[in-house]
């Protein structure tokens, strides 16, 4: 029973990673039908700028942060600006065809710059805890509230603001939104501003657990495209649950199944929920 | 009409352009100028395994800059100075035989060096009718096992290891394993040998979890199957920087035991991930390449931290590959050719004797039969804080 609640924990924490990486992806989805390649790659740029915020420039863990989410805010935007806004009007595979060319592009930057070498991103967070049997580092356990808190906060976002209201307006029906005067610029940029944002976050905050090198971003990209398949594409809860859902999998059929076969029943399981519901757990209606 | 007399035009032009370059090409071979030889690489240099292509390029770049600055080799009457042509094969082996095909061609190189056996395998189906020369930067023994006559191992085979590895940790730890290698071929190869040895020495096998190194965020849950099975030793292997990973997540679950490493991590860039050494109490694994005690490789060691930085450490890919190109180089000098890949293999034994330890780094004492330099790693454990060497045997 204890290796049961060992796994939950870790698939919770698997979970976060994934959930936070799939809503950045969700959200550009939502309001532009765009499957951004590139998001997990932004995801890599995020722990790259945390980690040498903390070894060049000697901030500490949360400072580091927040910078590095300011900086690939701004990174985000301009992505919007300068290469998904003028291919607009182009037809729809132009822009899924230029977010493979910013990942390429992004990778290779990466790689050049800062070289292939893996490094290591020490959090202040190393300890151990021993909770009724489990053993759990203080890292995971901030992974998994600072989800929590990011999620709520984007949701409180979203549902109570004005701004956040207009995101929703054009994920849900954009003629509608045009129609009431929303700027659909304006929310485009936005998105890509708290999509890149929270891919900072979301990498800054596992990245102490596993490392930073330049592909680090192409795993967590292929898991979050899954999710948002699973939970419906452009749906913010289908985001979350189908995180949690997919790293809970992993990690429970891991145990009881074998290990080689983790990935294989996390898609069976895919293909299942796929199968009772085609398009996804949280798909928008049709209207 | 007017159109044959254009066919025959454009075919005359593209014959006598062939034919000029080709005088151009035999110009520069004539006696006793500088000539430049190209050696080709094709391995990863994007992808999950580029720093380990990188590696084994910056080996190869320092022992050439070497080479050239000391005024190149002799070959005949001819000065000879190298170069490299790297190519990317994104760690594939259809990449690299179509790699190895441009090498050959376009490049004129006559060896080939690639740091995967899926690369050598790919190459040995035609280096022969193409005549080059297979440089194979991989401890698989099964590349040997064909006898290819124009190749040369340059690391040993990986077999030398689970006996030993396996005596020792028995020794001081126990007789049950929990196996959480990699999915990638080599760890697949390797783990079956390690299984049956262990068996073969009266141990146990408690719980076998393969898990795909590049793939995880979180190696955590893997590690809690594998230790719910109280196993003494771990067994693990894929890159150095997710085994280290692995090490750690299961000391933090709690993990007291040993460890065994397969050669593919590497002891010291183990070491700068975990940082604290106490995480590698009982860990058991290949000797740094680096603490070969020999003057040839504190030299190189020196130059490379020099070049690199102060705490980066060359490990083997580094070392083995700087050694190859010497040993490469004077087997040309000695065979007095640069593009007949049988008469320079046929000298690497040479090469290796008179090349002494203090020149180059590692200890090569010359080429087998079947093709392999010969060289005599040893294992190494920390024991009480401290790393233990630990001689190599197979019985």
């Amino acid at each position: 029973m204890e290796l049961f609640f060992q796994q939950i924990v870790n698939g919770l924490v698997l979970g976060s990673i994934y959930s936070l990486v799939a809503l950045g992806i969700t959200l550009i989805y939502g309001i532009m039908q765009l499957p951004n390649f590139a998001h997990g790659h932004l995801y890599m740029l995020g722990a790259y700028v945390t980690f040498f915020m903390i070894t060049h420039y000697g901030l500490s863990y949360w400072p580091a942060i927040l910078f590095s989410v300011a900086a690939l805010v701004v990174i985000g935007m301009l992505l919007e600006r300068l290469v998904f806004r003028p291919l607009h009007h182009a037809p729809h595979i132009n822009s899924m065809i230029a977010s493979i060319g910013v990942m390429l592009f992004i990778e290779a930057t990466a790689r050049k710059m800062w070289g292939s070498d893996y490094r290591r991103l020490d959090s202040p967070y190393d300890g151990v805890i021993d909770l009724f049997g489990l053993t759990i580092t203080e890292q995971r356990i901030i992974v998994i509230l600072s989800a929590i808190a990011l999620m709520i906060g984007l949701n409180l976002f979203l549902k109570r603001t004005v701004i956040g209201s207009t995101i929703e307006a054009m994920a849900q029906n954009r003629e509608g939104a045009f129609l009431v005067g929303i700027n659909a610029n304006k929310v485009s940029l936005m998105t890509f501003a708290i999509a890149s944002g929270l891919a900072a976050a979301a990498a800054s905050l596992a990245a102490p657990i596993n490392l930073v090198y330049p592909s680090m971003g192409a795993m967590v990209n292929l898991k979050a495209f899954v999710i948002i398949v699973l939970g419906g594409m452009g749906s913010i809860p289908g985001a979350v649950l189908g995180g949690y859902i997919l790293g809970l999998a992993e990690s429970i059929s891991g145990t009881y199944i074998n290990s080689e076969y983790k990935d294989l029943a996390a898609f069976a399981l895919l293909v299942f929920i796929l199968t009772v519901r085609p398009t996804g757990l949280f798909a928008k209606e049709a209207r | 009409m007017k159109r044959m007399w254009k066919t025959l035009l454009t075919l005359t032009t593209a014959v006598s352009l062939l034919i000029l370059t080709a005088c151009a090409n035999s110009e520069g071979g004539g006696a006793g100028e500088s000539k430049v030889v190209n050696i080709g690489w094709s391995g990863p240099q994007s992808g999950g395994a580029a720093l380990y292509g990188k590696n084994t390029l910056d080996g190869m770049n320092m022992a050439i800059d070497d080479i050239n600055a000391a005024g190149g080799i002799k070959v005949g009457k001819d000065n000879v100075k190298l170069k490299l042509v790297a190519l990317d094969d994104k760690y594939l082996p259809n990449e690299t035989a179509t790699n190895a095909r441009r090498l050959k061609q376009e490049n004129d190189a006559t060896i080939i060096f690639t740091p995967h056996s899926g690369g050598v395998f790919a190459m040995q189906q035609f280096n022969v009718q193409e005549n080059f020369l297979i440089a194979a930067y991989t401890s698989e023994p099964k590349v040997t096992e064909v006898k290819n006559p124009l190749m040369v191992r340059i690391p040993p085979t990986y077999n030398i290891y689970p006996k030993t590895f396996s005596k020792e940790m028995m020794k001081r730890f126990g007789k049950k394993v929990a196996l959480i290698p990699g999915t990638h071929q080599y760890a697949k190869d390797w783990t079956a040998l390690f299984k049956k040895t262990w068996i073969g020495l009266g141990g146990k096998i408690v719980a076998e979890n393969p898990v795909d190194y590049n793939k995880e965020s979180d190696f955590s849950s893997a590690v809690t199957k594998a230790l719910s099975s109280k196993p003494d030793v771990l067994f693990v292997g894929g890159a150095s920087q997710p085994t280290a990973l692995i090490i750690k997540a299961a000391r933090e679950q709690g993990f007291k035991g040993g460890v065994i490493m397969m050669d593919q991590a590497k002891l010291e860039e183990v070491e700068q991930v975990l940082k604290d050494p106490k995480l590698l109490e009982g860990v058991i694994g290949v000797r740094p390449a680096s603490k070969w005690p020999t003057e040839g490789t504190k030299k190189v060691v020196e130059r490379y931290k020099k070049k690199f930085g102060a705490d980066k450490i060359p490990t083997s890919e580094v070392l083995y590959n700087y050694m190859a190109v010497h040993l490469f180089a004077k087997a040309m000098e000695l065979a007095g050719t640069t593009d007949d890949p049988a008469a320079i293999r046929a000298k690497i034994n040479d090469a290796c004797k008179q090349l002494s330890e203090d020149k180059i780094p590692l200890s090569v004492k010359g080429l087998s039969e079947d093709g392999s330099l010969i060289t005599t790693p040893k294992a190494m454990m920390m024991k009480d804080g401290k790393y233990v060497e630990i001689p190599l045997s197979l019985n």
